[in-house]
């Protein structure tokens, strides 16, 4: 019994002399930081064992969570002239527009309208979370909005990142896959990308909670043209490497929005 | 609406600066750090900076990156189910063409490189399978979570999936490929990714 003990204390202390000088190693490199990066994280058997499963050392290659499993589509070849419309529609329009738009306006000016625009979206995200029982997630967003809103000059500022209060993207879709709807098909509309038939409802319900489309119709058009545009300034190279890394930038991003999509609707 | 920051981050990932991570971080956030430090330090050592140099550079960065993923087990479940019925022949020059369109893919990411930080949040082990899950902080101020599986294969840890913004990798390139077997034959798809490379 004695040995068992003195054996197992022998252990713990050379692992933590060992952790130790890796540790001081480490430290070596210590930066100080704003942001934290020491969360720990709770081991998570389950999903190890879904890995487990996937193991192709199995005679059956295809993993559990197959991706063979993505949105039917049913209307590829049409949602296929839509993608190279919104394609040329990228490169020819907006692209362009972004690209003369960064020239002029300073990356913080664009910020603050990114955020300005995140932080209008608040009602969809409130009511979302509601409707699916987040409850905590609705009070941390509406922490946040205020927030914004009264210190952050009406939402220019993000100071809910800035105090590690946490966004809960939530929209109607998801709500609606919650509660058990498919996806039914994918749909990749012009102007708007991809989306699912799912997806497409709950933008429009969202709408009715968008701030935005309480404005006179041009002005609701302008908003959103602007929102569209220096989100993009924001983002020009994304839609590109996609391309350039894809053998099918089509189906690329077909799958990349379903996974998207159900992990979000996940956490 | 795009989010295709899927691409872009796979491989700036690969050019992190590394912070503090916590001192009981495991060997396989050790692993992924390790790359990590060896690539930033290729890109910003001055002797190589120069465009004569850019072979060599390539070559360095290529030899860290072959030491923390495992190429044929990308490859393997990026086939997925058509995988075991081609010829070892076929299957070595799948490895190899897949191979460099994600190593184009990616230089040109890493000498992208303008920064970026990453949080190592945490990992989970289990058996000889584990995810080191980070964070990626841009210059924008934008933050994208990542997840690295990796499998240890005789004792070493590497890399076999890179999960972005809740997109996998080898999910992603398995429905394309999936795509284009169900409507051509292999060697067609042999052919685009030896196109791809020639673009």
């Amino acid at each position: 019994m004695k040995k068992t003990c003195f054996l197992f204390v022998t252990t713990i202390l050379s692992w933590s002399v060992i952790e130790g000088i890796s540790f001081g190693q480490g430290t070596a490199t210590y930066a100080p930081t704003h942001l934290s990066c020491c969360e720990t994280k709770e081991a998570v058997p389950i999903r190890i064992a879904y890995l487990k499963e996937a193991s192709p050392d199995k005679e059956d290659v295809e993993p559990a969570d197959s991706p063979g499993e993505t949105f039917p589509d049913p209307l590829e070849p049409l949602n296929r002239v839509f993608f190279e419309f919104n394609d040329k529609l990228y490169f020819y329009v907006l692209k362009p527009a972004a690209r003369g738009y960064k020239t002029v306006v300073p990356e913080e000016i664009r910020f603050c309208v990114r955020n300005f625009f995140n932080n209008l979206a608040y009602p969809v995200r409130l009511v979302n979370n509601l409707f699916q029982g987040k409850v905590a997630g609705a009070v941390e967003e509406t922490c946040g909005f205020f927030a914004n809103t009264v210190v952050g000059l009406g939402g220019l500022a993000d100071i809910a990142k800035a105090v590690d209060l946490k966004k809960h993207e939530e929209d109607l879709g998801q709500t609606l896959a919650v509660y058990g709807a498919g996806p039914a098909f994918y749909i990749n509309w012009p102007f708007f990308g991809p989306s699912t038939l799912r997806d497409t409802i709950g933008t429009v319900g969202d709408a009715f909670l968008d701030p935005l489309n309480y404005l006179d119709g041009w002005y609701s058009a302008g908003a959103r043209g602007f929102n569209t545009v220096n989100e993009t300034s924001l983002r020009i190279g994304d839609y590109e490497s996609l391309k350039k890394a894809a053998l099918d930038p089509y189906v690329a991003l077909r799958d990349a929005y379903y996974q998207n999509r159900l992990s979000k609707i996940r956490e | 609406m795009q989010r295709e920051s899927l691409v872009r981050v796979v491989f700036i990932v690969m050019l992190v600066v590394s912070w503090a991570f916590p001192a009981w971080a495991g060997v396989p956030t050790e692993k992924v750090k390790e790359t990590a430090d060896k690539i930033i330090a290729i890109v910003s050592d001055p002797s190589l900076k120069d465009p004569s140099k850019e072979a060599q550079r390539r070559e360095q960065i290529r030899k860290a990156v072959d030491e923390l993923c495992d190429w044929e087990e990308m490859s393997r479940r990026s086939l997925g189910r058509y995988w075991a019925q081609r010829s070892e022949q076929e299957k070595k020059e799948f490895v190899h063409l897949f191979g460099q369109l994600l190593e184009r893919t990616y230089s040109d990411r890493v000498e992208g490189y303008s920064g970026e930080k990453v949080n190592y949040l945490g990992e989970r082990v289990d058996g000889d399978y584990a995810e080191v899950e980070v964070k990626i902080v841009t210059n924008k101020n934008t933050e994208i979570p990542v997840v690295y599986r990796m499998r240890a294969k005789d004792q070493k840890w590497l890399v076999y999936d890179m999960v972005i913004e809740g997109v996998s990798l080898v999910n992603n390139y398995r429905t394309q490929f999936s795509d284009i077997l169900a409507k051509s034959s292999f060697e067609a798809l042999l052919k685009r990714l030896k196109e791809k490379g020639d673009e």
